[in-house]
């Protein structure tokens, strides 16, 4: 008998082996186990018509080959359907490279948003408060404010629109508007920006806009020097054009600051071995800046004999234009969406 | 302003290593901005004089003619379009290799032997434009060629033309703005002070030979000066005996050099004097004078009267008003006081007698006059800038003394004239020694500091720790006032590149937040990033035209100046200037979604304040944001606005209502416009643009658009609600939908209202379908709405349940007749 059930075990294993899919287990199964003619369920019947010596000998052996076949069945029936599951799924290949239908198009900012908010970011970390303002401004605060009384001749340099019945009020032609304001407001010390749009009256063409952004800086305290200043605007010009970009100083006249300096860093197209962008020169004038004037400060109600600092500004539009080698000032303000969405 | 290196150097002695780079580069680095610098020479190589010894008619071409030219050692064939070319003719001949500028254009052409119509030509016969003489030689036609015949000797033929003519200078070109402070740096001898400290030379005196004044008045010239004010110094000499002819080349050739054309040399001397002092100077015929034969006559420095007229010697006519100051003889005015003179007292071929003005004016009455007339002068761009009084009798000197050696016959007839009033704040300023490293960071030797100051013309004394600095006249008249002046004087000569740069220290705090300009970046990225609109700039100005489109009756602030008579206003709203770039940008896409940041202005409505004290106010000036929505298919584009609105809201966690208009603008489609209210205040407005309006700017399509004021949505932030916890809750909620069908003008606000307040249950009320269509009767809609209903102590029971329920429909159709649909 135990050789009977040896027998059907081998058997039975290997047929379980060669099983090709899960309907030929099936079959195999039914022929062991199926109730009325299984091969296992007639043996297992058969043991009931033996004595109970034989059955005690053979029943262990039948149970546990009965469960070694069940076990067998089982773990061949994973293995099965692992495979049927990897051919469905090779069945549902997809094209990968295809975007999703319909395109869904994200929404574009303007480039003076991007680099206006990435230089925000920048002074921000180094603790400069954003300070904003009037653009439609008075005489004062964008003129006389910053020692530039009516009839000086920097006014020259400045086209201004000035408002109709009202000969005191203009459209602020710099961002230098908010440095009295901003010291009268926050008062010192004082750290703080003031990007935003400026006007002038000149006719407009490729390099010049009626209508641009500045950003201005100002930087007050009991012992700020013009060194710090160098510091600042070399950081500035690191953060912009990297790490190895350099700062060099030349005089250039601002009512309002003294001394006045322009500052030039090393043109980032070229490294500053000269360019048609830089005019051979190397360097690219970027900054204004300066010590600023006593009477700025006396303005802005803060005691010119304990305080000092500096100011510097740039030209945001003329900063995205380098960036982007955009020629033409005007595409800024189209609302051309052909442009727009290049960002 | 044009300088002449040679001329520069007749004041310090440079050495010849030194040169015409190295000084423009210090000058660049410490003083002004030049702009260009040119060799005269630089298109000159290969360029030599030549004998035109034939000239014969080119075969083919009408137009030209076939030269033989002689350059001493060869003869060479040319074709020459040139008009003036004729036998024994001297010429500029540019040989073969010689680099020209060719018609005009800015790139150089290397000449090469080349067959012109099928002759062929072994160089070139060069107008003045092509070798860049134009200066020199002014040709009177363009075909014209320099005729060197006359100007320099036979034997000179074969030279190299620039050692012929002495081209040997180099001309710095200097942007006048960045000298507009600086009075002293108008002529080359003020610019020449700066080279020598910059170079650690020394400046030669300026060397004006002192006028031999007669024992007695000839003509007995009257000066008078009515306004002293407005001309603190007026000095006149009255020489007679003049020849008015040519100058001697010497002088002619530095006036080119510096960009002036020669006229004759009474003229010339006062242009001269300009270029070289800076100081502007003026010489009147005084034959032209009224009361001249009596020997009556006088100069009057007085205001113009109103409506007086005078031509100039640019033979332009203007009206003078009161503000002018003018010359006048006892008639009339001779003169626009430093801006021009005029044109019947102007120097000619026949003038004997002449009056040498050197006069001092008030800046600002020169500028203004300038401007008014729209004169801008080389004597006006001096005068405005503040001149040194005391130039006056050193310029005129230098005139007298040229005049003297140009022509032997002239003398002066007169004593000198000098009426003058004027003081000079030449200090001295008192400063700690220290300042300058207080101010630079940096310490610079007090030798340098000395060294630097004094060869700029300042007295410096030293009393212990304290610095007592005169100002020289030249400076004193407002550039330099006090020590930060002197500061600057210094830190540039020494050079700003010696300053290390250091970083600021300061005490650690964060600095205080701008809540615009943080919620504005949160708005771009809103609306960039989850809505697809793309950010638009547009310009604050707007037209007549736009407002009349728009229908608005409202106040706008008008510039005074526009640019163009078009846009003369400024905004009120955003919506003008984004319909056109709707229009704009519809060509090219079928859907256009934009947004834009910017300040609107508003006259009837107090803003900032005007200065630090006063009361009166500016027009407020508030940021707005603002979306455009069009699409060429959507007849209903209002919902993608809206939904930008309530995603807004989410992100910003503010609970934005909208609700229908009651004003709505002309602009507005009637039905479809609201106001956004948030906690309770109204911060914007939603709409569809009226479709009349839209299609006059010129759009076919439905445009929605929405304008928040971001001013009044940041005070409101301020106090937005905070997302809170709470505890997840133990027991479940029950969810039920409810629809129903109602009258169409019911809103949703009404609905919502009504369901969240039947019972304490009702957690939350949710709109999920609306339909309007066949399956209802006309003028009524279907909508259903999704209760959540919880308790937070037991789960609910079913009869709870619908007892909330029974009571929702009971509300409903008490309130809005409705029938829920079971």
């Amino acid at each position: 008998m135990n050789d009977k059930i040896l027998k059907i075990k081998q058997v039975a294993l290997e047929a379980i082996r060669e099983a090709k899919d899960r309907e030929a287990l099936r079959d195999v199964e039914n022929e062991y186990f199926s109730r009325k003619a299984g091969v296992l369920t007639e043996m297992m019947k058969s043991i009931k018509d033996l004595s109970v010596e034989e059955k005690k000998k053979v029943g262990q052996l039948a149970n546990e080959t009965k469960q070694e076949i069940e076990k067998a069945i089982v773990e061949k029936n994973y293995e099965l359907s692992e495979e049927d599951w990897a051919n469905s799924l090779a069945v549902e290949k997809i094209d990968l490279t295809a975007p999703v239908l319909p395109h869904a198009e994200r929404g574009h900012l303007h480039p003076v948003s991007i680099v206006q908010k990435e230089l925000e970011e920048f002074f921000s970390s180094m603790g400069f408060i954003i300070a904003d303002g009037p653009e439609l401004e008075s005489d004062y605060f964008n003129f006389s404010s910053l020692n530039i009384p009516a009839d000086h001749p920097a006014r020259d340099s400045q086209d201004t629109f000035y408002i109709k019945n009202h000969p005191d009020w203009v459209m602020r032609t710099h961002t230098s508007s908010l440095q009295v304001r901003s010291m009268q407001k926050y008062g010192v010390p004082l750290r703080v920006i003031m990007p935003g749009k400026c006007y002038r009256n000149e006719a407009t063409d490729a390099r010049h806009e009626h209508t641009f952004y500045q950003l201005e800086g100002l930087v007050i305290n009991e012992a700020i020097t013009m060194a710090h200043m160098k510091g600042v605007l070399e950081a500035v010009a690191k953060h912009l054009y990297g790490p190895e970009t350099q700062v060099r100083l030349r005089p250039k006249f601002y009512p309002f600051v003294e001394p006045g300096v322009n500052g030039e860093v090393t043109c980032f197209l070229c490294d500053g071995a000269g360019c048609k962008v830089c005019k051979n020169t190397g360097w690219m004038e970027i900054f204004g800046a300066g010590m600023i004037h006593q009477s700025v400060l006396k303005e802005g109600g803060i005691d010119p004999e304990k305080y000092q600092g500096f100011a510097f500004g740039f030209g945001l539009t003329r900063l995205v234009m380098l960036k982007y080698g955009i020629e033409d000032a005007r595409i800024l303000q189209s609302g051309d969406l052909r442009f727009i969405k290049q960002f | 302003m044009k300088l002449s290196f040679n001329w520069l150097k007749q004041y310090v002695n440079l050495p010849d290593s030194v040169s015409a780079l190295e000084v423009a580069e210090k000058l660049k680095m410490a003083t002004v901005e030049v702009e260009e610098i040119d060799r005269q020479d630089a298109l000159l190589d290969n360029v030599v004089i030549g004998k035109v010894l034939k000239v014969e008619k080119h075969p083919e071409a009408d137009k030209l003619k076939l030269c033989e030219v002689d350059i001493k050692n060869e003869k060479l064939q040319i074709v020459c379009g040139g008009s003036n070319v004729r036998e024994g003719m001297l010429v500029a001949l540019a040989k073969v290799g010689a680099k020209v500028k060719w018609h005009g254009q800015e790139d150089l052409l290397e000449l090469k032997p080349t067959a012109i119509r099928g002759v062929e030509s072994f160089g070139m016969i060069c107008s003045a434009s092509e070798i860049g003489l134009d200066t020199f030689f002014p040709a009177k036609e363009q075909k014209e060629i320099i005729d060197l015949t006359g100007r320099i000797s036979e034997k000179q033929v074969g030279k190299p033309l620039a050692d012929a003519l002495e081209l040997n200078d180099v001309i710095f070109d200097i942007d006048n703005k960045s000298l507009s402070h600086r009075p002293d740096l108008w002529g080359h001898y003020g610019m020449a002070r700066e080279v020598a400290v910059l170079f650690g030379k020394s400046l030669k005196e300026y060397g004006a030979v002192k006028i031999k004044e007669p024992k007695k008045d000839f003509f007995g010239l009257k000066v008078e000066v009515k306004d002293k004010k407005l001309c603190p110094r007026y000095m006149a000499a009255v020489l007679r005996g003049v020849k008015v002819e040519e100058s001697p080349n010497w002088l002619k050739a530095k006036l080119i050099s510096a960009g002036f054309r020669p006229i004759n040399n009474i003229v010339d001397i006062t242009n001269y004097v300009l270029l070289d002092l800076g100081q502007p100077m003026h010489a009147f015929d005084m034959e032209q004078l009224a009361g001249n034969k009596e020997q009556l006559a006088k100069i009057i420095v007085r205001r113009a009267e109103s409506g007086e007229m005078i031509k100039l010697l640019d033979e332009n006519v203007i009206e003078l008003v009161s503000e002018d100051l003018i010359i006048a003889d006892a008639e009339k005015p001779l003169a626009l006081a430093g801006v021009m003179g005029g044109e019947h007292s102007g120097i000619t071929e026949k003038t004997t007698t002449i009056i040498f003005e050197s006069a001092n004016f008030n800046a600002s009455s020169i500028r203004k006059s300038s401007t008014r007339h729209g004169l801008r002068t080389d004597s006006s761009a001096r005068f405005e800038k503040s001149l040194d009084p005391n130039w006056c009798e050193i310029a005129l000197n230098k005139a007298v003394e040229l005049a003297h050696k140009f022509c032997a016959t002239a003398e002066l007839a007169d004593k000198i004239s000098d009426i003058s009033d004027f003081t000079l704040a030449v200090g001295p300023i008192v400063m700690q020694k220290n300042i300058f490293e207080k101010k630079l960071g940096e310490k610079i030797p007090e030798k340098e500091i000395t060294k630097i100051l004094t060869g700029l013309g300042f007295k410096v004394s030293a009393q212990s720790d304290k610095w007592a600095v005169e100002i020289p006249t030249w400076r004193a008249t407002k550039d330099v006032s006090g020590a930060e002046d002197l500061i600057e004087e210094v830190a540039r000569i020494w050079g700003y590149e010696q300053i290390a740069s250091a970083m600021p220290e300061f005490g650690i705090t964060a600095p205080e937040k701008n809540k615009l300009s943080a919620l504005e970046h949160d708005l771009r990225d809103i609306f960039a990033g989850s809505f697809s609109f793309d950010e638009v700039y547009n310009y604050s100005f707007v037209s007549p035209s736009q407002i009349e489109r728009l229908g608005d009756k409202g106040e706008y602030t008008e510039l005074d100046n526009p640019l163009s008579k078009e846009k003369p206003y400024l905004r009120r709203s955003l919506l003008p200037n984004m319909m056109e770039n709707a229009v704009k940008n519809i060509e090219f896409f079928d859907t256009v979604r934009i947004f834009e940041i910017g300040k609107v202005f508003w006259p009837d409505m107090a803003g900032a304040r005007v200065d630090s004290n006063g009361s009166e106010l500016l027009p407020r000036q508030d940021t707005y944001l603002s979306a455009l929505y069009c699409e060429k298919k959507d007849e209903a584009p209002f919902s993608a606005v809206r939904r930008s609105v309530e995603r807004m809201g989410e992100v910003l966690n503010l609970d934005f209502k909208i609700n229908a208009l009651s004003h709505v603008a002309p602009w507005m489609h009637p039905t479809r416009a609201g106001e956004i209210i948030c906690d309770g205040i109204f911060v914007g407005v939603i709409y569809e643009v009226n479709p009349f309006i839209a299609k006059k700017f010129g759009l076919d399509c439905r445009v929605s658009f929405l304008e928040i004021n971001l001013e009044t949505l940041v005070e409101i932030g301020e106090k937005a609600k905070k997302a809170t916890y709470r505890k997840v809750p133990d027991f479940p909620s029950v969810v039920r939908d409810l629809a129903f069908v109602v009258d169409g003008d019911i809103t949703h606000a009404q609905v919502e209202e009504c369901l969240k307040s039947i019972d304490p249950l009702v957690e939350s009320v949710e709109l999920f379908d609306v339909y309007i269509g066949d399956a209802v009767s006309e003028g009524e809609k279907s909508m259903a709405y999704r209760l959540t209903l919880s308790r937070p102590d037991k789960t609910l029971s079913s009869s709870e349940v619908d007892a909330v329920l029974i009571k929702a429909g009971s509300a409903l159709k008490k309130k809005f007749g409705a029938e829920v649909r079971r």
